[in-house]
């Protein structure tokens, strides 16, 4: 399957007119055009694509993922230090912890509150407990994400000062200590982080609402009551537990998603994430930083969904049991 | 029915898409402005008797303009979420119906479009096609047929042993009319709500596509580029803001209220 | 039971802790901007760039972020001063000879680069072999290959002979950054570390550089123009301009270039914002104009394009666009200096003319309305970038043209597909576009007939041979008086075929946060950054820095 988005994304790249040279330059006036054919030559932009395929995949296989075009030759995905000691990050290596930072706070968000309104909706079915979370739910996916980001940091940042606008640290960071360090990321990360995790709020406390519902109406569940035990108790340890379950698999399939940094919030909130990575190559035609995240995102969809099947085996105890005799 | 017409929440986003279909439908009859039409003498005035909704950046009146985006933004849920459902039954029924070799082809394509984050293909390709509106519809068309195939596919699993297919089977009649006669019409419900929730979220892509300049493009008027129009003067303009922010909510909000609600009704399951 | 009053009490602290907190707003305090201030250094001054800069050798980037940076750490042999005349930078004085050939520059005395090693005029050869290296991957060799030979005669002098007389020659000087020959000389300039780590000698050294985030320089105390009082520059990695203005607002950014409405509409609405922050307006050097494709039908009809001319209404644009900050052009010279020929005015709205002049090419209107010719429609595209001014002024100009009876679509299209799609394929209409020029007059590279190929930036297919004749005259005539007159007669020329149609010349719109003091107003002729390095923050104004976000 690599190989297959490998060679899809590779020759979608090359349908689309322009590379790398068509950049800024390229309408200076002072700017010549046997330069851009020499940078072409040396990208290896002029031969055919297959040719230049080929040449990619056997980087690949030696982890070499190459270095960017577009940000004079920092390399694609890992630092490399030159012979005087100096140490050039690679893109990826600098933008993908800051997306997986935000997208798993995101996840753990997401997953907590979710399973919160799920089930307080499920158990007060049909009641404006249920109506009304439901309702917020929806306004959350329906807002248009650029749109309120806006809102929130003219209200947060500029009306009242509570929460910074833009970036992901403040000035004068290195002067504070670890802990203050610490809550000036988080402060910079509240509105990101948020912004990405509503739409995702709704999808999932619908799915945990109704897991609920239909465990809540089995069979064991009315026996758990008729044994007389607490309510709390069979809602959140028995039914819950069985709900759960499959939410397994669905953290495994959003691993993908990890590495998708929202192109709109990142350039909103002005955070160097994958997303807006991906968007400047594609525009920048920087094609091997745009098949590196295409590569890495295909094997995190593989071991995604390894680990959403391994999970989802593990939780379930029949399952468990069954490989355990 | 019943059930439906009682569920309030789904009532609600049934009221809320007609009524803008209707105001999208006789959008030319009430609006009081050409939403071309250029007035350098009237620029960015905050709503008022003349203009409802204020105007914009080149005097246009945003009411009118809101109208007809209204048309554009409802076309292009409507004409992504066809292309989409289209892809998505024919591929489905095929996986489901042939299984086999057809079905695991069609999965594993199925697969690799998924592993692709959605909104960076479509990204990719509008920015190499040159947005337009037609571009725009076939690209979230085809980009988001993934799910109604998995749905379909699934449901063709289920019914495929039912009597009545056999029973088909066994009479001699061609695939071709089994799967339309039989299968597709019992498989409607997931088509119909995923269809629902796409139309939702094709308005949303819109807007966001918009924000990022490939959205439908000027002079047109969408939603989404009104939004983006407003964006940089958000606490002086507040009216570019507003409205179309509401709109692209209420919006989406109603069809999403309508799917569940139709998932809720016609899904045999919660018959209780 | 219990659930539902948990919940319900949950909602209440919510709501009402939101209403303690928004009422408890700390009264601002009012601070008095205006005053006298002692000239003190230190303080910082931070800015906005909304793409990161690629590679500070600016030889080498091709981007404006880069070439924004690297002219606060390296200096030039010239500059320009607040008149837009050449003053020194690293070279003290110049001198021409007579057969106009070969240019002296003599270089101030003890110069030092930044780790304080000696800068002398081996440096300066150093980088003149290095741009014009076939190996060095730039984009901007040609005008320094037209230098047929250069020496170091001492340490302090250095000669340039070129092949002959280039009128351009002290423009090409004031761009060059000088690179340090002892740090770069065994280094492979198109892979070196040095250009995310450069040691230069003007005002500033690069103190950190966040990938993605920000670039923050500090004073250089060895710089060779004297030390700037501002201590540190940080330019903050912001991509989306709305973020930037709330950036602004919130006092977290002193200076950021603003658009029309933001100037015109939001500021005067706001007196909050008018207290704490300045605005300034400058003629910068472009201009935007409409272009045709000469190559296609009907454009290479003169009459055609001088009737477009005038069914355009350039006021109406300029008044829409640009809410007026904009000056109309009928030169590709900037208003006001000596190259713009001041005899020449802009084509007037006269719709009623453009009417005949179109039936005298032939064109007439259909019971609809429309302009037609032979059965076709006089119909066309114009296309543009993703430019928010450039679209709205497509928009504009569709709209006065539809009046004659003119159909025009609009496109508007990603950069790097508009280069090569539809410019280098000569595959389009008409395009909406903007030229940003340098001082030197001359525009030999865009109007020549030579100039046409792929890539080059005739694109438009222009061929008048006058022109040429002025065009290679003004190259070699180094009298300005009578490089004035050259480029006056070409500048009719021009308005008379009228390949392009001059839309306007947009001012540079700035705001400055109050706190910046050395800023000269109304601006000179060079725009208020020239003389950044002589602005200051008094140490009562400064922020501070933890508590800035």
């Amino acid at each position: 399957m690599l190989i297959g988005i490998s060679l899809v994304s590779f020759f979608i790249m090359h349908l689309a007119p322009g590379d790398v040279t068509s950049s800024e330059a390229s309408f200076n006036p002072k700017a010549s055009e046997e330069s851009r054919q020499k940078l072409r030559e040396l990208y290896n932009l002029d031969k055919p694509v297959i040719i230049q395929y080929g040449l990619w995949v056997k980087r690949i296989v030696q982890l070499d993922f190459g270095n960017s075009f577009a940000s004079h030759q920092k390399p694609v995905l890992w630092e490399r230090t030159d012979k005087s000691g100096n140490v050039t990050k690679g893109l990826i290596q600098e933008s993908l912890p800051i997306t997986l930072m935000i997208n798993l706070l995101g996840i753990c968000i997401i997953f907590s509150i979710s399973i919160f309104l799920g089930t307080l909706s499920a158990v007060r079915q049909n009641t404006w407990v249920d109506r009304s979370i439901t309702l917020f739910v929806f306004i959350g996916f329906a807002i248009p994400g650029f749109w309120l980001a806006l809102l929130l940091m003219y209200w947060t940042g500029v009306s009242n000062q509570w929460l910074p606008i833009s970036g992901l640290h403040s000035l004068g960071y290195q002067n504070l200590s670890g802990f203050g360090q610490f809550i000036d990321l988080l402060k910079h990360l509240v509105l990101p982080v948020s912004i990405s995790s509503l739409s995702g709020l709704a999808g999932i406390s619908l799915y945990v609402r109704n897991g609920m519902l239909d465990i809540l109406h089995q069979d064991f569940i009315t026996t758990a009551r008729s044994k007389g035990l607490k309510e709390s108790k069979v809602v959140f340890i028995h039914a819950l537990k069985n709900a759960i379950l499959p939410l397994i698999t669905i953290i495994g399939l959003s691993i993908p998603g990890l590495i998708g940094g929202s192109v709109i919030a990142e350039s909103i909130f002005a955070i160097p994430g994958m997303g807006k990575l991906f968007y400047d190559s594609v525009l920048m035609r920087d094609f091997p930083v745009i098949m590196g995240i295409l590569t890495i995102g295909s094997f995190l969809t593989l071991i995604g969904n390894l680990l959403a099947d391994v999970g989802y085996a593990w939780a379930d105890p029949r399952v468990r049991k069954g490989l355990v005799k | 029915m019943n059930i439906f017409l009682k569920n309030p929440l789904a009532l609600s986003g049934l009221i809320i898409i007609l009524t803008i279909l209707i105001l999208a439908l006789i959008a030319p009859i009430i609006a009081p402005y050409d939403p071309s039409f250029i007035d350098i003498n009237s620029i960015l005035f905050p709503p008022s008797i003349d203009h409802l909704m204020g105007t914009d950046g080149l005097g246009r009146d945003v009411f009118s303009r809101m109208l007809y985006g209204a048309q554009i933004s409802l076309l292009v849920g409507f004409v992504a979420v066809g292309i989409a459902s289209l892809i998505g039954v024919i591929l489905g029924s095929l996986a489901g119906f042939y299984r086999g070799w057809v079905d695991s082809l069609i999965m594993r394509f199925v697969d690799i479009m998924l592993s692709i984050p959605t909104f960076f293909l479509i990204l990719a390709v509008i920015a190499f096609l040159t947005p337009s509106i037609w571009n725009i519809m076939i690209v979230i068309g085809l980009t988001s047929w993934m799910g109604v195939t998995r749905l379909v596919r699934a449901e063709f699993f289920s019914l495929r042993q039912r009597e009545y297919v056999l029973a088909a089977e066994t009479m001699g009649s061609n695939h071709f009319s089994i799967i339309v006669k039989h299968l597709l019409p019992n498989s409607l419900t997931p088509i119909i709500v995923s269809s629902v929730l796409g139309i939702a979220s094709a308005v949303l892509v819109e807007s966001g596509l918009s924000f990022l300049g490939l959205g439908v493009q000027a002079p047109t008027a969408s939603w989404g580029n009104i939004l983006t129009d407003g964006k940089e003067y958000i606490q002086f303009a507040w009216w570019l803001s507003l409205f179309p922010g509401l709109a692209i909510l209420i919006t989406v909000l109603g069809y999403n209220l309508l799917g569940e609600g139709l998932r809720d009704v016609l899904d045999p399951k919660n018959k209780d | 039971m219990k659930k539902n009053c948990l919940f319900s009490n949950f909602i209440a602290i919510f709501i009402s802790s939101i209403f303690i907190i928004s009422c408890s707003k700390d009264t601002t305090e009012v601070i008095d901007y205006n005053g006298k201030f002692k000239h003190i250094s230190g303080g910082n001054l931070i800015n906005a760039m909304a793409g990161e800069p690629s590679n500070l050798i600016a030889m080498i980037a091709g981007d404006s972020a880069s070439s924004a940076i690297a002219g606060n750490i390296f200096n030039s042999l010239l500059k320009y001063d607040e008149n837009l005349n050449y003053a020194p930078d690293l070279a003290e004085s110049w001198q021409i000879s007579n057969d106009q050939k070969t240019i002296s520059f003599k270089l101030k005395k003890g110069l030092q680069w930044a780790d304080g090693k000696p800068l002398t005029s081996a440096d300066v050869l150093f980088t003149w072999k290095l741009i014009t290296n076939p190996n060095t991957r730039t984009p901007y060799a040609s005008d320094y290959q037209l230098v047929k030979k250069a020496s170091t005669p001492d340490s302090l002098t250095f000669k340039v002979t070129y092949e002959s007389s280039y009128a351009p020659a002290l423009d090409t000087w004031t761009s060059l950054h000088i690179l340090p020959k002892h740090i770069l000389k065994d280094e492979d300039i198109n892979n070196t570390f040095f250009s995310r780590n450069p040691t230069g000698s003007s005002f500033y050294k690069l103190d950190e550089w966040i990938s993605g985030q920000q670039v923050t320089l500090k004073a250089n105390d060895k710089s060779v123009l004297g030390v700037p009082l501002i201590n540190k520059l940080i330019s903050r990695i912001i991509p989306d301009t709305s973020s930037q203005f709330l950036e602004l607002t919130a006092d977290n950014l002193d200076v950021m270039n603003i658009n029309p409405i933001q100037y015109q509409r939001v500021f005067p609405a706001r007196k909050d914002l008018r207290q704490k922050i300045a605005l300034y307006k400058e003629l910068g050097n472009g201009y935007t104009y409409l272009g045709f494709n000469l190559k296609k039908t009907p454009f290479n009809d003169i009459r055609v394009r001088q009737a477009l001319n005038y069914a355009i209404d350039k006021d109406e644009v300029i008044k829409g666009v640009l809410l007026g900050l904009g000056e109309p052009i009928s030169s590709p010279y900037k208003p006001g200096t000596r190259w713009n020929n001041p005899n020449l005015s802009p084509y007037p709205y006269k719709p009623s003319k453009a009417l005949v002049l179109l039936q005298e090419a032939g064109f007439k209107k259909n019971d609809d309305g429309i302009l037609m010719k032979n059965g076709k429609p006089l119909k066309f595209e114009i296309i543009t970038n993703q430019n928010k001014q450039r679209e709205m002024t497509a928009v504009v100009i569709q709209k006065r043209l539809q009046e004659i009876g003119v159909e025009v679509s609009i496109r508007v299209i990603e950069w790097a597909s508009f280069v090569n799609r539809f410019i280098k394929t000569g595959d389009f209409d008409v395009v909406v576009l903007g030229w940003s020029l340098s001082l030197d007059p001359d525009q030999y590279n865009i109007w020549h007939s030579s100039q046409q190929g792929p890539g080059q930036f005739n694109f438009l297919g222009y061929s008048n041979k006058n022109v040429d004749k002025l065009l290679e005259l003004g190259r070699k005539e180094l009298n300005v008086s009578k490089r004035e007159k050259i480029y006056h007669e070409f500048s009719k020329y021009l308005l008379e075929d009228s390949p392009i149609i001059y839309l306007y010349a947009g001012y540079g719109l700035s705001a400055v946060h109050k706190r910046v003091k050395g800023i000269k107003n109304p601006a000179p002729p060079a725009g208020i950054y020239h003389n950044n390095y002589d602005w200051f923050v008094p140490k009562s104004l400064r922020r501070s820095e933890i508590s800035a976000r």
